[in-house]
């Protein structure tokens, strides 16, 4: 499905294109003015400075994808007792390790080896294998690719989660979500299009960093939601204004706001602001209607396990992602708390209450968005930035034990959005600690990503103090060709 | 956690590009010409391959990369380095397909190039090598780096055109700008200015008459005139400290795990952070009471004078960091050591303006840091920290009583406890006489072993006591007066009633969250492995980071100070930060107040002057106030008016020629636009619709969270479950100014939360400034934002009547600083009258009583032109005009 392409966007127009800062449809005055901008001859066209909006942009070829919902497990996840079952971890168990290990804690560091510790079977007619602790997702594994070969190699929750969200491994650049907004804008008038779903029990690991929109203009940051009823604050008008009123206070707010504007050209800022109140405005019905579950049938809220004090978290907040992708939403973020998914002990009793809590709603979200047919459009991502090493951290009864960093090899799937189903992709060593074959970088995964989406991550670049700058930071990065459909 | 933060720390701003016409290069320019290991290949090394090549002499696979003539050594696997040969030469072969590093980044294109230009052109040094391989090296590279260069005075530049100068800053950002061929941009407008001065100094808008005052006669004499008021104005020590308060990581709660229990008494070195800028403390003397004033004050008590309470209660800085030990973390050795590096990270970042903490598990990556100068400068804090003998927030807390309450408490106190006693025995008297009413219920043979079974202790009760027992049961040792003789209990309880009141009496106990040494620990400090504090290795003396030493500072510290009771290492540390042989200091702080002048830093990155941080734009500018502060003893309301009086101050924010050349506005060829921050935002719409409350100093005001899911100020309303059902007002305090509010971890302010107020963990260097919809949302239809549009609407009813013009003026006043022109006006009163009507249509039931005056509750309905003038308040509170400033 390639994205509408009537406008190229970051034109060099020097006036603020009233009521159409989202593209409201006026193809007809875009095109105007955006022929105006390019007969004007600027002087310096380079240090222009740039109107920023979220219209549709064209992409550089065809789309296969529209919208992402990414579901970040931070933590590490472990590999070989989730998605990449060893057998010979089995079968040389509590032996010493043969290879070399970084270790992130050397001080309750083994060597001994830990075999998965929950039996694998075999899922649909692509007989993928995985563990017991994720029945549900094995019901859409021929719809799911998984990934055993990802690979960041930073041995570090934070570097790696920024690999991952940000294409650095460190703090201060656009994540994913932004460059999507940025590179293809908006399919919804009324709701952000980039939104992060969080988790009750606190914000992830970074934080803001995960959905920051780095160096790019501010209207590419993501905006927040709140993991609890309200799940945005502030969307009643006040009764005396409802209606009318307020549409109103906001049409005399903007013509204030245009005033100011047009005796401060080029500040991008008072323009974020700009549209950012229209954005608002219109979010106060839709963000509402778009985030109430309740119109959601009841077979619908048992699939997501909405009815279980358990899933009910994660179940609403997959159910909300559906409706937010279904709604014109271009990129949802859900985020665990903390790192919550860093078993350096009590891997067993851990473990199965992670997956439990997660593994139907992520399920039921493949197979919903199947369902009502936007799978083919929309990509969904599972990943942690990091996986565990194969042998045992905190030595000590079988309820202490834990696994260590690592970041050489782990497990990740996507589904949809031109992502080929049913296939499993990469492999780790025997042991389950290093990619070593087909292995997916974090430079990998972002340039597949933005080809899914229509664009090539060599030419999606933004141009800031005379350098041009990307998502794979020009680094080497490949689209991952076998995984798509 | 703590390496993936100091990352997060480097990497934040190293995110900052300047634009290439204002980079202040420091030498290294790997584009052309001769390359030398020094400069151009060791960064590289340093970074990516000395952590397992070379750092505390470790070489694995037999190669060591620290020196040209280490790398010739053959390896397990042949030659690293064979000089003028590539293709032979290991290390580029491993970096090329990227084999090595194991760990981290691959090398990009440019730096393979380097090193393989650099072994091309035969592998040249800038010097000898040394002949010992020290632990650790500073190459000269590195000492030259600009950060490690003594501070001196550099002249002031000769500028073309000196028309526009007004202070020597002046000629420094001129001379730059010339440069370029730009100018500085006109002067802002007088009303501009004085809004942007006003809310620069005091985080309040300017009121309307000071604005027109200065407008009618925008003299420099009148705009000096004008800064002295504002710096003597209260409010600048609230908005200033809050600015350090920032730096510090104050909060009202201990965070760390979701508990996230309340620190009650952290208000107090709040207040003594306002306090000192008001004051106009010298710097130097405020950071020295903020590391050691402990040991510059005599042993704490409530009858010290009025300085050395100050001493303790300022050592709250190192009491800042989230704190969980209390809560009862996960892992209590951990946890403790967290604190320990949080508060290290504090320092660090908000006076010496480097990563340290980076150097806590290994050498520092890009700086001249190694791992143990991390734990000398640790080991400045260990006696005050005693992490052996560690207390938890509630335990620490020093009491502040003076003698004098503490005799009054315990006279109070003995005459409480007679009054219990009196009540006591006329309770057992009651007792007792129930008892005897009772007994005569019981057959007189049987009373008196009644009477004994009942006078016998419990376990000596033979079996016929108990049985006894059993067939009376009201002679059992538990009778509740209370259910026997109502009018006896209430008699014993008007009697403990005064043994209350009296206790009542009793002076209040201050406590201070501060940091006090014991006497007589020199505890030790050791290196720990991998930053593990499990893992302790080599032994560590106190002393400053070697690189602050280069500038002729003595680095080490003694362990002892005879002349003090306690080892003296941090009063010694405050005395070298404001050394003249250190050059970090003065320049981090002159920074830091130029950031919340002009929006953004001379180094755009202010906690870090390192590798990774920017490199000054104005370097020149940046020294010359470096030392004007120095020089000028460290007296702070000098330093603002010699900022604020500039003409790079004065200009306006509109200079379309800057702004082509340099749309970074990195070379101050316009003042820089800026939205209020969120303090400024609140405590400015509480000023402009006349609620402010004040009140200075004091416990905090409380948060709430309210039906809506907001965090809001106001006390919470509880049910009989103690679940919260509402927020109650909290007689005005909800009014106060943000910084006297309760800084709660877990529960930030919703209206500041959303304009970008940090919750510091550890601490905030420098905000973000963002623009999301959910900030809209609250301009919108947050209710603190419509009761003051609500409130402003009711002032302007208060102050100029029911004439609609004139309502507008001062609205106009009042919100942007000044009149409205015509156009405006006209705009205003069409849009009210329209207003009114749809307002009246949407709402055709409210009543068309007259205007009240504020404080009306939320449930009576405003008439429709009350409301339309509301909204026109609305609207300005939430327009550009007023978020920002020009």
């Amino acid at each position: 499905m390639p994205a509408p392409s009537h406008f190229t966007g970051c034109g060099s127009r020097r006036h603020f294109v009233r009521a159409s800062a989202f593209g409201l449809g006026s193809t007809a005055l875009a095109w105007l003015l955006n022929k105006e901008g390019l007969l004007a001859a600027p002087v310096r066209p380079e240090l222009e400075p740039r109107t920023h909006d979220l219209r549709l942009r064209p992409t550089h070829h065809p789309a296969r994808a529209r919208a992402m919902i990414s579901i970040l497990m931070i933590g590490g996840p472990s590999q070989m007792d989730l998605f990449d079952p060893k057998p010979l971890l089995a079968k040389r168990a509590g032996e010493p390790f043969p290879g070399e290990l970084k270790y992130d804690n050397a001080g309750q560091a083994s060597a001994k080896i830990l075999p998965g510790l929950w039996e694998f079977r075999r899922h649909g007619q692509c007989g993928m294998e995985l563990s017991t602790l994720l029945p549900h997702l094995g019901q859409v594994a021929d719809d799911i690719c998984l990934i055993r070969s990802m690979h960041t190699g930073v041995n570090n929750h934070g570097q790696s989660l920024y690999a991952l969200t940000n294409g650095r491994i460190t703090a201060g650049a656009p994540t994913l979500g932004s460059w999507l907004s940025y590179g293809l804008g908006s399919e919804t008038q009324d709701l952000p299009t980039y939104l992060t779903l969080t988790h009750p029990s606190g914000l992830p690991l970074l934080a803001e960093h995960n959905w920051s929109n780095g160096w790019l203009p501010s209207i590419y940051q993501g905006t927040v939601v709140r993991p609890t009823e309200p799940r945005l604050l502030n969307l009643d008008p006040p009764p005396v204004l409802r209606g009318a009123p307020q549409q109103a206070q906001l049409e005399y707010l903007r013509d204030l706001n245009q005033a100011h504007r047009e005796v401060h050209p080029g500040e991008l800022d008072l323009e974020a602001r700009i549209a950012s109140y229209e954005l608002a405005a219109r979010m106060q019905d839709a963000a509402r209607e778009a985030m109430d579950i309740r119109t959601e049938s009841p077979a619908t809220r048992r699939m997501y396990g909405i009815d279980d004090d358990k899933t009910r978290d994660y179940g609403t907040r997959c159910l909300i992602a559906r409706r937010l992708v279904e709604r014109g939403v271009r990129f949802v973020q859900i985020v665990n708390n903390g790192q919550s998914w860093d078993q350096h002990s009590n891997l067993y009793t851990a473990l199965p209450d992670l997956c439990h809590r997660s593994d139907q709603p992520v399920a039921a979200l493949v197979r919903d968005l199947k369902g009502r047919g936007l799978l083919d459009s929309t990509v969904v991502h599972w990943s942690g930035e990091m996986g565990r090493l194969p042998v045992i951290q905190n030595d000590g009864p079988k309820e202490k034990v834990g696994r260590d960093h690592n970041t050489y090899g782990f497990s990740a799937w996507m589904a949809g959005g031109g992502i080929r189903g049913g296939m499993t992709h990469g492999a780790t060593d025997e042991w389950g600690h290093k990619a070593i074959q087909d292995v997916v970088t974090h430079h990998d995964y972002h340039a597949t990503l933005l080809h899914l989406f229509g664009l090539d991550h060599t030419r999606l670049v933004y141009r800031r103090a005379g350098r041009e700058l990307s998502l794979t930071d020009g680094k080497p990065a490949r689209v991952v060709r076998e995984i798509l459909a | 956690m703590s390496t993936a933060r100091a990352v997060l720390l480097a990497g934040v701003f190293a995110a900052f590009a300047l634009p290439s016409v204002s980079t202040a290069g420091d030498g290294a320019s790997p584009a052309t010409g001769g390359l030398t290991f020094e400069r151009d290949v060791r960064p590289i090394l340093k970074a990516h391959c000395f952590h397992c090549h070379g750092e505390g002499g470790k070489a694995k696979g037999g190669i060591d990369l620290r020196l040209r003539r280490l790398m010739l050594k053959p390896g397990d696997e042949g030659p690293a380095l064979v000089p003028g040969k590539p293709g032979e030469s290991r290390m580029l072969h491993l970096a090329r397909t990227g084999e090595m590093p194991k760990e981290g980044k691959p090398l990009t294109p440019q730096q393979v190039s380097v090193l393989e230009r650099w072994i091309q052109q035969g592998a040249p040094t800038a010097r000898p090598e040394p002949e010992e391989v020290p632990a650790f090296v500073i190459t000269e590279e590195e000492r030259a780096f600009w950060a490690f260069q003594p501070i001196r005075p550099p002249a002031v530049p000769v500028v073309r055109d000196a028309s526009r100068v007004r202070t020597p800053i002046d000629r420094f950002v001129l001379a730059r700008l010339e440069v370029e061929n730009l100018g500085l941009a006109p002067d802002a407008s007088p009303a501009a200015l004085v809004r942007r001065v006003t809310f620069d100094l005091t985080g309040l808008p300017p009121s309307p008459e000071d604005v027109e005052a200065f407008v009618a006669r925008p003299t420099d004499d009148a705009y000096a005139r004008l800064v002295d008021r504002l710096l003597a104005s209260p409010a600048y020590g609230e908005r200033w400290g809050r600015h350090w308060l920032d730096v510090a990581g104050y909060a009202d709660s201990n965070g760390g795990v979701e508990a996230d229990s309340e620190r009650p008494w952290a208000w107090r070195y709040r207040d003594y952070v306002i306090r000192s800028f008001n004051a106009d403390k010298p710097l130097d003397v405020f950071i020295a009471e903020q590391l050691a004033g402990d040991e510059l004050a005599p042993p704490p008590s409530g009858d010290l004078p009025s300085e050395d309470l100050d001493r303790i209660v300022a050592t709250g800085f190192l009491r800042m960091a989230p704190d969980p030990t209390g809560d009862g973390p996960a892992d209590a050795v951990l946890a403790r050591n967290q604190v320990v590096a949080d508060t290290l990270q504090v320092v660090s970042s908000s006076l010496l303006g480097l990563t340290v903490q980076c150097a806590q598990c290994h050498d520092h990556r890009y700086d001249p840091i190694p791992q143990s100068d991390y734990y000398r400068l640790r080991a400045v804090f260990e006696p005050a920290f005693d992490v052996e003998r560690w207390k938890a927030p509630a335990q620490r807390l020093v009491s502040l009583m003076p003698a004098a309450d503490r005799k009054t408490a315990g006279d109070i106190e003995a005459r409480a406890q007679v009054i219990d006693k009196e009540a006591q025995e006329l309770h057992d008297r009651l007792i007792e006489q129930f008892v005897q009413k009772q007994l005569l219920l019981v057959p007189e043979a049987q009373r008196e072993s009644v009477m004994a079974a009942r006078k016998t202790p419990a376990d000596k009760r033979t079996d016929a006591h108990k049985a006894l027992l059993r067939e009376f049961p009201t002679f059992q040792d538990h009778i509740i007066l209370g259910e026997v003789d109502r009018d006896g209990a209430n008699k014993v309880q008007e009697v403990r009633n005064r043994a209350a009141a009296e206790r009542a009496r009793k002076p209040a106990d201050p406590m201070v969250h501060a940091l006090v040494e014991e006497p007589g620990r020199n505890v030790a400090t050791a290196l720990f492995h991998r930053g593990d504090p499990q893992q302790p290795r080599d032994k560590v003396a106190p002393g400053l980071l070697a690189v602050m030493g280069l500038a002729g500072l003595p680095d080490a510290i003694s362990s002892t100070n005879a002349a003090l009771r306690t080892t003296g290492r941090r009063t010694e540390l405050a005395r070298r930060l404001v050394h003249p042989g250190n050059p970090l200091t003065a320049r981090v702080l002159a920074n830091r107040i130029w950031m919340h002048h002009f929006g953004v830093g001379i180094v755009a990155t202010p906690s870090d002057f390192g590798a990774l941080g920017e490199r000054p734009t104005h370097p020149d500018l940046l020294d010359w106030l470096a030392h004007s502060l120095r020089s000028g003893g460290w007296k702070l309301k000098d330093f603002h008016r010699l900022l604020v009086t500039s003409t790079a101050y004065r200009q306006s924010t509109v200079h379309p020629e800057a702004q082509r050349v340099d749309p970074d506005n990195r070379l101050l060829g316009r003042a820089r636009l800026r939205r209020l921050d969120a303090e400024g935002l609140r405590d400015a719409m509480l000023a402009i619709s006349g609620r402010l409350n004040p009140e200075p100093f004091g416990p905090p005001g409380p948060v709430a969270v309210d039906p809506q899911g907001r965090v809001v100020a106001g006390r919470q309303k509880r049910d009989g479950n103690g679940d919260a059902v509402g927020v109650d007002g909290a007689q005005g305090a909800e009014f106060r100014r943000s910084v006297y509010l309760q800084v709660r971890r877990s529960t930030p302010l919703g209206m500041l939360e959303a304009f970008d107020a940090p919750v510091v963990n550890p601490n905030c260097e420098a905000r973000a400034v963002t623009t999301v919809p959910t900030q809209s949302l609250a301009m919108l239809n947050d209710v603190f934002v419509v009761e003051r549009a609500r409130d402003l609407a009711a002032r302007l009813h208060r102050e100029v009547g029911d004439d609609a013009v004139a309502r507008i003026e001062r609205l106009w006043r009042l919100v942007y600083g000044k009149p409205p022109t015509t156009t405006e006006r006209d705009g205003a009163l069409a849009f009210t009258s329209r207003q009114a009507a749809l307002i009246s249509i949407n709402a055709p039931n409210t009543a068309n009583g007259p205007a009240k005056a504020t404080g009306k509750p939320a449930d009576v309905a405003p008439t429709p032109s009350e409301a339309a003038l509301a909204s026109l308040c609305h609207a300005l509170l939430g327009s550009n005009r007023f978020l920002y400033l020009d």
